[in-house]
């Protein structure tokens, strides 16, 4: 066939041309280097006399070599730093019309520190997930690898976990065959070209860190008429919904221009919410998490879900500046911790030990509240008066309402 | 259809056939998109295997490699059918080589998660446009395969566990995939019509 293509490689040199011993050496920063670049063969021209070297494209400096022989150029490297790259530094060894005749690649870094800091948690029971730190605070300008390894306390064989990266750089997941009820031993080894090092070993339950997912369904609804409150209502995790009669849940929500969450913490296991001391007229974003603490006796404090989805509602208008802060304030007329509802709290108890209005409740409060601000509303558009306080046209002049 | 229709040498002769006219331009569209591919992966590699590799002017030897030689000089002068042969059985040979190339990769870069999956894409892509090309030849009625060219003795470094050499070799394989895979899109481009004849 007319135009067959023939091998290249037949007009130039090629990589057996010379070799450069030590081949791929591994050292620690700071050490020295002997090497030596050999010419094999008799080609024309490539002898020692004229051959120079190079580390990472730069050539080196003539005093660091000498010639050895007739064809042996010897190079000697001092006080070494880490390695530029992880695929190795490149020694070459040229001859004199800069051509390449060999090469050798060098590993210079430290050995691997101790890996600290191992913490795990399971989801839902199902997995468990470690993280950890590794132990240099710098580079060990060499690969490092590391290996999650887990074993059951009393007995069993070590295993070594597969699923590397999952959270981050230093994670390993372990999706399944968990046994509860009995602890694990976990632990983390670093192993590199200059040695290896070994975390200490964290034992735990899988129980003592479950973990489960955000609480779905999360509603934000208006109560009545009330400008200052919202209801939050939303669902067990469903994945652990028979194991948490002792979750916790917390909210937080913010106003919609702002980057700061208000945390409402004591939120025990209810699945339902109601937030006071909200501004008028706001648009808030709200989340909920759950803690599924107390799970199969479990006396550790369980971790946190994330945060579920922001779920959006606005307060009901208002011509009155809303109270500042809020506390979760529970449906049924427990008291909260606000100041305001705190003294109601004990006036309350006060009424129902020495007075005979037994029937008084918060329920009662609430419908006394919204009945004041419709009142106050009905007021207010009788008297003309604007929402900055000022009047406008008159109708006539009423008394407030005490 | 006509001697003149049916004759490769006559580019408005491929104008009269939309089907082939589609699949050419199919084909030379994807030829081009995977020059783009084949570069970033050549600069890609180089950068992790640090300089030398990236300077200008680098040129280590040419170490022949088993199963593939770059494109000759007299490749532009050849016959449409013989071109896009040679362009074929190219496309063929550098999976392969790509795949011993990533293993190597996947150990001296280990951290390097982009390159690895772009030599992966490479061996795919590779394989694609291969295959695209021979439907041409199909369509053309030419036989996907010549005769065999003579294969370059294996390059000592294809097996040598030496890390300079292993690097090199990377660096010839991506070299002569971005080399092999510009000649398919030019080669095609010649038999697009409107192209240049």
């Amino acid at each position: 066939m007319v135009g067959v293509p023939k091998p290249d490689h037949c007009s130039f040199l090629t990589l057996d041309t010379a070799v450069i011993s030590p081949q791929d050496p591994t050292l620690l920063i700071g050490s020295s280097l002997q090497a030596t670049c050999s010419v094999l063969g008799d080609p024309p021209g490539a002898t020692a006399d004229g051959l120079y070297w190079t580390l990472n494209g730069r050539r080196l400096p003539t005093e660091l070599s000498r010639v050895l022989n007739t064809s042996t150029l010897a190079l000697a490297l001092a006080n070494l730093n880490g390695s530029r790259q992880q695929s190795g530094d490149n020694l070459v060894c040229h001859a004199r019309d800069g051509s390449i005749l060999a090469g050798s690649c060098l590993y210079v870094g430290l050995p691997p520190e101790k890996p600290f800091n191992i913490s795990c948690w399971s989801k839902n029971m199902k997995d468990l997930t470690c993280r950890w730190t590794p132990g240099a605070p710098g580079e060990t300008f060499l690969h490092t690898n590391y290996s999650l390894k887990y074993k059951l306390r009393w007995y069993g064989q070590d295993n070594t976990c597969e699923e590397y990266h999952t959270m981050g750089p230093h994670s390993c997941h372990i999706p399944k065959d968990l046994a509860l009820f009995t602890p694990y031993e976990i632990w983390v080894e670093a192993t590199n070209r200059l040695g290896s090092a070994r975390s200490d070993v964290l034992t735990l339950d899988i129980l003592d860190v479950v973990t489960t997912d955000p609480p779905p369904d999360v509603h934000v609804s208006r109560v009545g008429g009330l400008e200052d409150q919202l209801s939050v209502r939303w669902v067990s995790p469903p994945a652990l919904k028979d194991f948490l009669f002792q979750a916790k849940y917390q909210i937080r929500y913010r106003v919609e221009d702002s980057v700061d969450w208000k945390v409402v913490d004591d939120v025990s296991n209810q699945t339902s919410c109601r937030l006071a001391g909200l501004k008028p007229g706001t648009v808030y974003f709200v989340q909920v998490r759950c803690n599924p603490f107390g799970i199969y006796g479990s006396k550790k404090a369980g971790i946190w879900s994330e945060w579920s989805h922001p779920t959006a509602a606005s307060t009901p208008r208002s011509e009155r500046p809303g109270p500042g802060g809020g506390a979760c304030e529970p449906r049924g007329g427990e008291p909260s911790s606000g100041p305001v509802r705190r003294e109601l709290k004990q006036f309350l108890g006060w009424l129902k030990k020495h007075a005979y209005c037994s029937n008084l409740s918060f329920r009662l409060y609430d419908q006394w509240r919204a009945w004041m601000q419709k009142s106050h509303k009905t007021r207010n558009q009788d008297e003309g008066i604007l929402p900055s306080g000022r009047r406008g046209s008159a109708r006539g002049k009423r008394a407030r309402a005490a | 259809m006509s001697q003149r229709e049916g004759s490769l040498e006559d580019p408005q002769a491929i104008s009269l056939l939309p089907h082939l006219d589609a699949k050419i331009r199919q084909t030379h569209s994807l030829a081009r998109l995977l020059t783009k591919y084949a570069e970033q992966l050549f600069q890609e590699y180089v950068q992790h295997q640090g300089d030398p590799f990236g300077l200008p002017g680098f040129s280590p030897p040419r170490l022949p490699v088993a199963g593939l030689s770059a494109p000759t000089p007299s490749h532009a002068g050849l016959p449409a059918p013989e071109r896009l042969q040679l362009d074929a059985a190219a496309l063929d040979a550098l999976p392969p080589l790509l795949d011993v190339v990533r293993r190597r990769q996947a150990e001296l870069n280990p951290r390097a998660p982009r390159l690895l999956r772009r030599l992966e894409d490479a061996a795919r892509q590779s394989r694609a446009l291969g295959v695209a090309v021979e439907a041409v030849l199909a369509a053309l009625g030419v036989p996907a395969r010549g005769p065999q060219p003579e294969q370059p003795p294996a390059a000592a470094a294809a097996v040598s566990t030496d890390v300079f050499p292993a690097k090199v070799l990377g660096f010839r394989v991506c070299g002569l995939y971005r080399e092999w895979v510009s000649r398919t899109e030019g080669d095609l481009g010649q038999l697009v019509p409107g192209g240049p004849a």
